[in-house]
Parts: C-alpha cells; structure tokens; sequence
C-alpha cells in the first residue's frame, strides 16, 4: 500500500478543523431539531434521493437491515442524541453511500438529512436546513424535546 | 487490480520489521499458549476464553489506554464499522482494518506499526456483497515458518509472510487464491461482479485452511437464481484445494431430495458467513449454515431445503459429511445460524459429554453430542403455524430444544411490549394492530394496506446472538451469551414489480413503493425500470413509541447457561440504560431498572474471574461523558465489578493476552461519528 503523505496530512488537519468545530458548536442559544429546521417540500425532495441512494441497504422504513443500521427509532435516536446535527451530515457526506460517497450530491446529501428528520418526527418549519456545515453544527440533535423547547 | 501499490510500503515495512527483530524474542517450535490469542475466538473451540487474572474486579476500574490505532488511513474513506478482533501470536498483534481490509501487523506492546498490506481490487472489490475491514485473519505456523491469511472483499485468500507481511510466492499464485475459481460452479454473472465473497475470518486447522462464502441481505433478492455458498478446504502451504462441500447437495448427493423440483439445481446462497469451529483432535469441522435464496420467501425451492440453516459436521481431512442437524426445516425467518458453534466437554447426568454448542438468531441454545450430532436433551419436532402466502411451502412442524430454556425472546405478544406506563402501552397496542403476531416460527404474511403489514418478529433477522457469538469457560461448563431481546423484524410480502426479480415476492410493505434491498445502486441505472408507485399509507410505519421502543426491556441481555445442566444460571441487562429512556418526558418519576441496549454488535470475552463486554450504544450520564462503558461482570455471579470508558460503542468483540508480564484487553470500537479504532487497556505500571 503505497503510503500518500500530504494526503495523510491533509487529512490530520482536516480531523482538526472538524474537531475544533465540535468543540466550539454548542453554544446554549442554539436552535433543536424540535424547531422546524426543514422544510416539508425539502424532506419530500430527500425522500426521493434517498430512495434512489440509500434505500437499498437502510430499508423503506429506515430501520435498516443487516448490516445496515436503523436511521430511525431508539438505536438511531441514542447514538445522536445530543450532538450537532453538522455531525450526522458530516458522516452521510464523507461515507455514505457506502459504495460510492460521491454518488450523491452534497445538496441531495441535506435533503436526505431533513428526509430522516422527517421520518424520526421532528417537525418541519418555514426554513430550509441549510448546507453551510457552520451553520448545521450550530442546530443540536435532541431525541426528546426538551422543556425550553416546547 | 493494482498490485503493485503496496510494494513500496513493503520496503519501509521490512525495514520496520527488521529493526523490530532485534528486540523480540526469537520463538521456537509453535505452540498455541493460553496467554496468547491465536484465532478469531481464541480458540478453534469458539470459546473467547482465556484463564487470565491479572486484570480482575477489583483493578479493572484502574485500565488505563496503552495505545489505541484509528483505522482512518487503510482505505480512502474512514470506516465506521470496525468488527476485527485481532489475533496476538509471539508479541504481535494482527488484524484487518480499514476500507480497504489492509492486513495490518502491530507490536502489542507498543502499538507500533510492523506493516501493512493492501489489495487494490478496482471494480471487483467495489462490487464485493460484503465490505468493509471484515472480522480479521488467520495465523499459522509450523514452528519455522508464520504466516497469514485472510480474504479480500473480493473474494481472494491472501497468504502472507508473518513477518514481514509480503506475500508468499509459493503459495496459490503469487500468495493469492482466487475463490472464485475451482468452486465446482461458475461464479454468475463473471469474476469481477459475481456475487459472492465473506467477511468472516478464514480458519486454519492444522495444515488446512478452511474457507465459507457471503453473498448479498436476502430480504428481496432480484433472482431465486444465485450462486451458491459452498466450503472448502485449502493446502496451507501450496493453496492447492483439498476438499469442498457442497452446501446444496449436487445430483445424487445426500439431501438433494429435500429440494423438490429440482430447486437444488438454481437456488443459490446457503453459504457459512460467520465463524467456523474445529476439534482438530477429532478431526471434524463444524459448519454453522445460513439461509438458501430468499430470507423469508421459499416457493421457489419447495422442501426442507438441506443443509440450509443446520449445522453440519465435516471431516477436516475430506470435507465428507458426518452429521448434520437442521434447526429450521424450509427457512422463512432469516435465522441463518450466525456464529461460531462452541466446543464444549460437559458432564451430563454424571456422563461425559463432547458437545458442541449453537448460539442462534432465535435464542436457542443447541446442544449436540459433537461426535454423533445426537442432542443431549430431546429436540422435539412441534407442529407450528402454515402461513397462506401463495406459492409458499410450508413446513408442519419445526425442530424445538427442550433443554436449555430460551435465553432470548424469539415471539411477540402483546405482554412483551411496552409497559413503562398505561399509555405508552395503549400506543404499542394500537401500532401492533396492524400486524401479525405470534410465537416463534410465525410465518410471514403477504401484506396488505388493511393488515396485516407484515408479521413482528423477535430472534429472527437480527434478534438473539448474532455474529460476534458467545464465550464459553471450559473450567466450568458455562457459555455466556448476549443477546438482543428486544430486535424487531416486520416482515411482509409483496409481489415485487415487473423487472425488479423475477421471485413471486420479495419482502416489502403494501402501500410502500418496493425497492431492492440488495445492493446499493441497484436498479438506479437509467436503464433500470421505473419502480412501480403505489398509493401511500397514510403514515410512515414507525414501530417505536414516541422514540422508545416498542418492545420492553430489558433490551439486550448476557446470559450465562450451565451446559451441565441445560439451564440458565443467570441473566442481567447489558448495557446503560439508554438516554432516550434516562430522559424521556414521558417517563419523568419513573424509577427504571437497567434497561440494557437494543444492539446485535456486542461480543463476550471470558477469563478466570470475569465476563468482559462493552455497551452497544453511546450514552452520557453523570459518571461519564458522551461514551460507552467496557463492563465486567462477576462470571459466577453476574454482578458488574467494574466499567471502563470508551469513546464509543463496542462494535468487535474483545480480546485479550499477556505480554511481558502485563494483561491487555484490546477492543474494537466505532459508530455514530467516531471512526474505526483499535483500543488497548492494561493496568498503570506504577
């Protein structure tokens, strides 16, 4: 295997940049997911994308199969709670599909996100998510809705 | 394919290894020592023991990391799903890791790299069914030489110099077999993207290596045609094959009856994916056998369908069958047998036994007399449910282990679900009105949008044990078990679209547009036809109840069964209850037991005093930050004596050895955000 330095390189940098944004996105005025952070017409959009991307191994109903896990119910709901939703993007973006990263969108990859919002219940509002991961670290995901939230 | 991407990393690595030569100890003539782990399981006994104590109950909270191993850099993209237990023979540590299944060599001391090697397998390892980093690799050696083995995505046995990490030129042709030759069928549609390949470990019993076969989730294949997922037996030295069985018994073969119509001659899969165990005393090999084509659909292979879901035993030398037995006649439940059966000599009613145990799906633990295959307590034949899905063959009875109880739920009824109050209750009754339940082998419905829509069930596709196994404690009789006890499976059936299979039905929902669960990609080719839109249901099927699961805890338990006796000694909830539930509005002054996890990842180890396993999910609590906890029970008791943290969720199972007089333990750990990582925890040297 033939080792590509700078790459390697590039990369630790990169796993910094993304950490130093983890540490610095939970500011305590941060926007839920409980706040209508998408819209219907873009989950209705992500549905579509990802029935054509990511349907195949996760399931019409989210609760994956096999070796793919759930993206819906307590599983998915546990392992993400309480982190920025700008995390769950960065996964989708950087390994998903798991066949080909590079055979959706970056901007199908967000519609895809608020399609998952939509299926788990969290409720839709007048905004789109949007695809500036500065502004996505800034919306925490929260499996229930928290008493400030109501 | 590229091979010749890895040649320049050798040079480096042999420098590495060279200098590394001067500091460890020569070895002599190999033995396998009980402070070492030389196998996938430990042993080829598939027990993940090791009478090790200095890590005990009362140090275990004092681990501390030694070193840890991100496997970001083995492949082009991080991997999330790092399964490998690594294998420590001599001071080093082998394993697989990464996108790209690198074979990787580490000093288990250190963690320093030895080397590394890669396979760039280009289109054929795109279009591998099973892939990622695998579950790890094979060592051999014959007190002169060490070598390697493991197989690629796609589907190639990789035979590499231990010390060095090059391949062996002497072995196959150039250190490789390709497995998708001289395998008694031409592999369909052509080598690059034939279906077919593994991510278990292949075995190697003395001088022969043993490989089984993968293929695609099963739930709406796009044939009853596919290749078949035969055994074989390779030279360790030459790569030369020595034997094959035949899965699916060719013409004239025993069992090839049990498929009527001839259905023996296409159906394909019924492959051996998870581990395999050998008793190389007695020279016999045993075969944990998954599903023919079509997880929960038969009625294009009519009959019981041999060796489909049984255990079979084989001769190492030959291959030739000695016994079998089938835990499921005509599989519809997706209960490939998952993991390693357990070698294990018992005493029964003052007579000793050498059984062989099988962890399953559906929470029965299956207990043989190894030799014979005769069971050590009666396995009744009950009759069961005939379902009414056109087309279908049904089984009237199925196969029923009256010793040891079962040690998950393998049933829904409306009394296993939800209960924490009167109204989240009412909801889970509500939702499962709409669906068929049952007792085990409730065979699936044909869904319809007034209901059913589907049939639930526990201990099928992912419930009960799956491929991480059990442990077992050869000093005292008993096997420890995780399970998930709460695994929900819907399955429904429905006619799939013209051009999408050519199967009368695949799994599916009525109302829901179907789409195939097969392969990513699949059918999105312009050229693919255009998925058939039905009218939807009136709301997305959500079987959780305002987040929580449907089914009651506890979610995901280990048990520990006394194969002596045939029963449970005792069972807890593994896992920290989870935030969802510590959290929820909705059960705000509720004081909840330990609920355990709803996972199928987490493994066992056993050593002299503890049962050791991780937490399945991240949680964050006022002990510990966002994390999962490494957890040992007491292994008479099941009281946990200790918890250390891990950034995240178990997701291989632990291993452990001695090493210059220290313990280690070391863990595979990823999910969620984190990527693939390879822990090791020894106890401070101060």
């Amino acid at each position: 295997m033939k080792i590509r330095l700078g790459l390697s390189v590039a990369a630790f940098l990169w796993f910094g940049v993304l950490a130093s944004l983890a540490q610095e996105s939970t500011p305590s005025d941060t926007r839920s997911v409980w706040d209508g952070v998408y819209t219907s017409e873009q989950s209705q959009r992500g549905q579509s994308a990802y029935a054509d991307t990511c349907q195949s191994c996760h399931g019409d109903t989210l609760k994956g199969a096999g070796e793919a896990p759930a993206l819906s119910g307590p599983a998915f709901l546990n392992n993400w709670s309480g982190l920025p939703l700008g995390d769950l993007y960065e996964r989708i973006r950087r390994s998903m599909p798991q066949d080909n990263p590079a055979r959706a969108t970056r901007l199908q990859k967000i519609d895809i996100l608020a399609y998952i919002l939509s299926f788990n219940k969290f409720p839709a509002g007048k905004t789109e998510l949007p695809h500036q991961p500065e502004l996505l670290k800034q919306i925490r995901f929260e499996a229930t809705r928290s008493d400030a939230n109501k | 394919m590229r091979r010749g991407k890895w040649i320049s990393w050798h040079r480096t690595a042999c420098i590495a290894v060279s200098l590394a030569a001067f500091t460890m100890p020569l070895f002599a003539q190999y033995h396998p020592k009980d402070t070492e782990w030389p196998t996938y399981a430990a042993d080829l006994a598939g027990t993940r023991y090791r009478p090790l104590d200095q890590i005990n109950a009362s140090n275990f909270n004092d681990l501390e990391v030694a070193w840890r191993i991100k496997t970001d850099s083995f492949g082009n993209r991080p991997e999330y799903k790092l399964e490998g237990t690594p294998l420590m023979v001599n001071g080093v540590l082998y394993a697989t890791a990464g996108t790209r299944r690198a074979a990787v060599a580490i000093d288990a001391e250190t963690g320093e790299f030895l080397w590394v090697h890669g396979e760039h397998e280009g289109a054929r390892g795109a279009a591998a069914p099973r892939q990622l980093s695998g579950r790890g690799l094979a060592y051999w050696s014959d007190g002169k030489e060490e070598r390697i083995f493991y197989i690629t995505p796609g589907y190639r046995l990789v035979c590499l110099n231990a010390k060095t990490g090059v391949p062996v030129p002497t072995f196959g042709e150039n250190g490789i077999v390709d497995l998708k030759l001289n395998d008694d069928q031409d592999i369909f549609p052509d080598l690059t993207t034939g279906e077919i390949g593994i991510h278990a470990t292949p075995i190697v019993a003395k001088d022969t290596v043993i490989v089984g076969a993968a293929f695609r989730e099963g739930f709406t294949p796009v044939s009853y045609r596919n290749n078949k997922g035969y055994v074989r037996g390779f030279d360790v030295r030459t790569g030369k094959r020595l034997w094959i069985f035949h899965t699916i018994p060719k013409k004239g073969e025993f069992g090839y009856d049990t498929w009527l119509n001839g259905s023996a001659e296409y159906t394909g899969n019924t492959g051996v994916w998870t581990q395999i165990t050998v008793d190389e005393e007695l020279g016999l090999v045993y075969l944990p056998v998954e599903s023919p084509t079509g997880d929960f659909y038969g009625g294009h292979r009519p009959g019981n369908d041999l060796f489909g879901e049984s255990l079979v035993c084989v001769d190492l030398k030959t291959g030739e069958r000695k016994w079998h037995f089938q835990l499921v006649h005509h599989p519809l439940w997706d209960m490939d047998i998952s993991s390693a059966p357990i070698l294990a000599d018992i005493t029964v009613n003052g007579q000793n036994i050498k059984a062989v145990a099988q962890p399953s799906k559906q929470g029965f633990l299956y207990v043989f007399d190894r030799v014979t295959g005769k069971p050590v307590w009666p396995i009744e034949e009950r009759p069961v449910e005939k379902g009414s899905v056109p087309g279908e063959w049904y089984s009237p009875t199925q196969p029923f282990p009256t010793k040891p109880p079962a040690y998950s739920r393998n049933g829904v009824s409306i009394d296993e679900l939800i209960d924490f109050t009167p109204e989240l209750r009412k909801q889970a009754e509500s939702i499962v009105s709409r669906y068929h339940l049952g007792p085990i082998f409730t065979p699936p419905v044909e869904s319809k949008p007034e209901g059913p829509l589907a049939t639930l069930g526990l201990g099928t596709a992912d419930g009960g044990t799956n491929w991480p196994g059990g442990s077992y404690d050869p000093e005292t009789h008993i096997a420890y078990l995780f399970a998930c006890n709460s695994c929900l499976e819907p399955v429904g059936l429905v006619r799939p679209p013209k051009g999408f299979s050519d199967m009368n039905f695949v799994y599916g929902t009525a109302g829901q547009e179907v789409r195939m669960i097969s392969a990513a990609g699949t059918n999105s080719s312009a050229d693919a036809p255009k998925p058939v839109k039905k009218a939807k249901t009136d709301e997305w099927l959500s079987l959780n109840v305002e987040g929580l699961a449907l089914i009651k805890p506890p979610y995901g338990t280990i048990s520990a069964i006394s194969l002596d006796k045939g029963e449970i000694v005792w069972q807890i909830a593994h896992g920290e209850t989870p935030d969802l539930v510590r959290n929820h509005p909705a059960l705000k002054g509720l004081q909840i037991p330990r609920t355990g996890q709803q996972t199928w990842n987490v493994g066992t180890l056993v050593t002299k005093t503890l049962v050791i396993a991780g937490d399945g999910q991240v949680t964050t609590t006022a002990s510990h930050p966002r994390g999962a906890m490494l957890r040992a029970y007491d292994k008479a008791t099941g009281k946990e004596v200790g918890a250390v943290y891990m950034p995240a969720p178990e997701s291989g199972s632990p291993m452990t050895y001695m090493l210059n007089g220290k313990q280690y333990i070391v863990i595979a750990v990823s999910g969620g955000t984190y990527s693939g990582e390879y822990i090791a925890y020894t106890l401070p040297s101060d």
